[in-house]
């Protein structure tokens, strides 16, 4: 459970981010969603202000929609003085694209490597944007809804 | 040159820009290495024998489970998250049905979770028993007592593996839990059996711990070697005893705590070393920590039911919520196993719309570029022995 966030926290993000955070009340549970142009900002907002050191995961998640494909990435990350975990959402379009926190934190190498492996996010100004589960040559992003279970491919030698 | 004096190694290191003559050779350790735990592969870059360069390439054992989760139902998953972390299933399927709880709001009766609490100290027990043999065996060999320190923690693991078969029938893939508590009560004479093995375990331990740390060769190859200091711990998202290793005072037991963790008292072990030896010293008092907590707890176990909601009839009769998604976390043997859960998927919801599961031994490998260089060939294998990496699990 993201469980209360800190009110303390709430005020300072509602003050730097007026547009994305509340100044009152409990925060969307499911996760703020934050607009992409501000997804760097806020995580080196909480790094490097609030003590969210720990980076802990990056989702994306495919929602196919009557007008086209859309998006999510959420991402996680983890203060370990108080053990309070924080995430927040990032919609994106057809054409994913956003930008890296590789520099924030390596260990998002690998796990925007995973992402864009399974769903074909594409994370900008990633050093190393390659396959990392699946095989180079692999056709397709599996975890996209459009890509059916049973999709034969060839074997791998 | 002296690759560990620099501020921070560069995994993306472009090795012409190194030293355009030297004459680094290219080596592929694993993916059939006996020491990699699973298939790894990883291609080391050598000047001599000293590693410029690491590049791990994960991946052999993908299942695509993530995807087969959207196809199944949220009772057929737990057996298929039993088969992740085949060194610990019982965390493992721990985690994926407190997620499930906490999106539906389920309680879970207190006898279920003080049950669930010991099963998860004993897996922990088993899990770094495997890994103490497992890794005294690949640094040491016959030379630093490693080989027959194997078959010592085997021999301690199996009356833990006998224990769990009383309970649910299986040594492994045990299929217990279940949404809202367990399925399998505790039968009669296993709290005896449960404390016959801790108390074999209890006067066996300070041996095997002797064995290592008075072994000179043990230490010198752990002390100073896989070097993972704390900001780049935190930020390669490593959790549990690699973590607490490299100083940083977190267990989601104590700090975040599920089942019956917040009614008892957990000691956490941390160390500075931020080195192989001090992950040795990190997991061998959690496994003193854990014989403690089974005593403790295996006395006290309340009595009532092990399961707020009716039995498992059929395969779709958990729905899950549509348009709820969180994250959930708890403390495996291995660290943070988190997942992210989506409800309202195929079935009418009775399947997850998406399952993101966090493996934690996926970070620590991803710590092996850093950990690696600068050190030779033959450390390889004692850093990735001391992160304790279950490759079932970071490849799913």
């Amino acid at each position: 459970m993201m469980g209360p966030v800190d009110p303390a926290l709430r005020d300072a993000l509602a003050k730097q981010f007026p547009d994305v955070f509340a100044a009152e009340g409990d925060l969307d549970p499911n996760g703020v969603v934050v607009p992409a142009e501000l997804h760097v900002a806020l995580a080196k907002t909480l790094k490097e202000s609030f003590g969210f050191t720990l980076y802990v995961s990056v989702i994306a998640t495919n929602f196919p929609t009557s007008d086209g494909e859309t998006y999510e990435v959420a991402t996680v990350l983890r203060n370990p003085t108080t053990a309070q975990p924080f995430w927040w959402r990032v919609r994106l379009g057809a054409d994913p694209q956003l930008a890296t926190l590789y520099p924030l934190f390596a260990g998002a190498d690998w796990q925007e490597r995973e992402q864009f492996d399974l769903l074909g996010v594409n994370f900008v100004d990633h050093p190393d944007m390659r396959r990392l589960m699946l095989s180079e040559d692999w056709e397709g992003f599996p975890l996209r809804k459009s890509y059916a279970i049973d999709t034969p491919h060839t074997p791998w030698r | 040159m002296n690759l560990r004096q620099r501020d921070r190694i560069n995994p993306h290191l472009d090795l012409d820009t190194v030293d355009a003559a030297a004459d680094l050779m290219a080596l592929n350790m694993g993916p059939q290495h006996p020491s990699t735990h699973g298939v790894l592969r990883i291609k080391l870059f050598l000047d001599g024998e000293v590693i410029i360069k690491a590049v791990p390439y994960p991946g052999y054992l993908h299942r695509g489970v993530e995807k087969l989760c959207e196809r199944l139902t949220c009772v057929q998953l737990t057996p298929i998250f039993d088969k992740h972390d085949y060194v610990a299933p019982m965390t493992n399927e721990q985690a994926l049905n407190i997620a499930l709880e906490r999106m539906l709001g389920v309680e879970v009766p207190r006898r279920a979770r003080y049950m669930r609490t010991i099963l998860a100290e004993l897996q922990r027990l088993a899990s770094h028993l495997l890994w103490l043999g497992t890794f005294t065996l690949d640094i040491g060999g016959t030379i630093g007592g490693g080989a027959s320190l194997m078959m010592y923690t085997f021999r301690e693991r199996e009356p833990i593996l006998d224990v769990f078969e009383m309970l649910t029938g299986a040594r492994f893939h045990y299929n217990t839990h279940q949404v809202g508590g367990n399925r399998h009560d505790i039968p009669d004479g296993w709290a005896a059996a449960v404390k016959t093995c801790m108390d074999q375990l209890a006067a066996r331990m300070p041996e095997y711990e002797e064995q290592c740390v008075t072994n000179s060769v043990f230490l010198m190859r752990t002390k100073g070697i896989g070097v993972i200091e704390t900001p780049l711990a935190l930020e390669l998202g490593l959790t549990g005893p690699n973590l607490r290793a490299s100083g940083v005072d977190l267990d989601l037991r104590r700090d975040a705590p599920f089942h019956a963790y917040d009614e008892i008292k957990v000691n956490v072990a941390v160390s500075n070393g931020c080195d192989t030896h001090a992950r040795f010293e990190v997991r061998i008092a959690e496994m003193y920590e854990s014989i403690r907590i089974v005593r403790e707890l295996i006395d006290n176990v309340p009595e009532g039911p092990i399961c707020s909601l009716k039995p498992v009839r059929t395969v779709n009769q958990i729905k899950l919520p549509e348009g709820k998604q969180m994250y959930t976390a708890i403390e495996t043997p291995r660290g943070e196993l988190g997942t992210w859960l989506i409800g309202g998927g195929a079935e009418k919801g009775a399947c997850p719309y998406r399952l993101k599961i966090r493996p934690p031994s996926l970070h620590a490998m991803a710590a092996l570029p850093y950990a690696l260089v600068g050190h030779t060939v033959s450390d390889v294998v004692a850093v990735l022995g001391s992160l304790d990496p279950i490759m079932g699990e970071v490849d799913r």
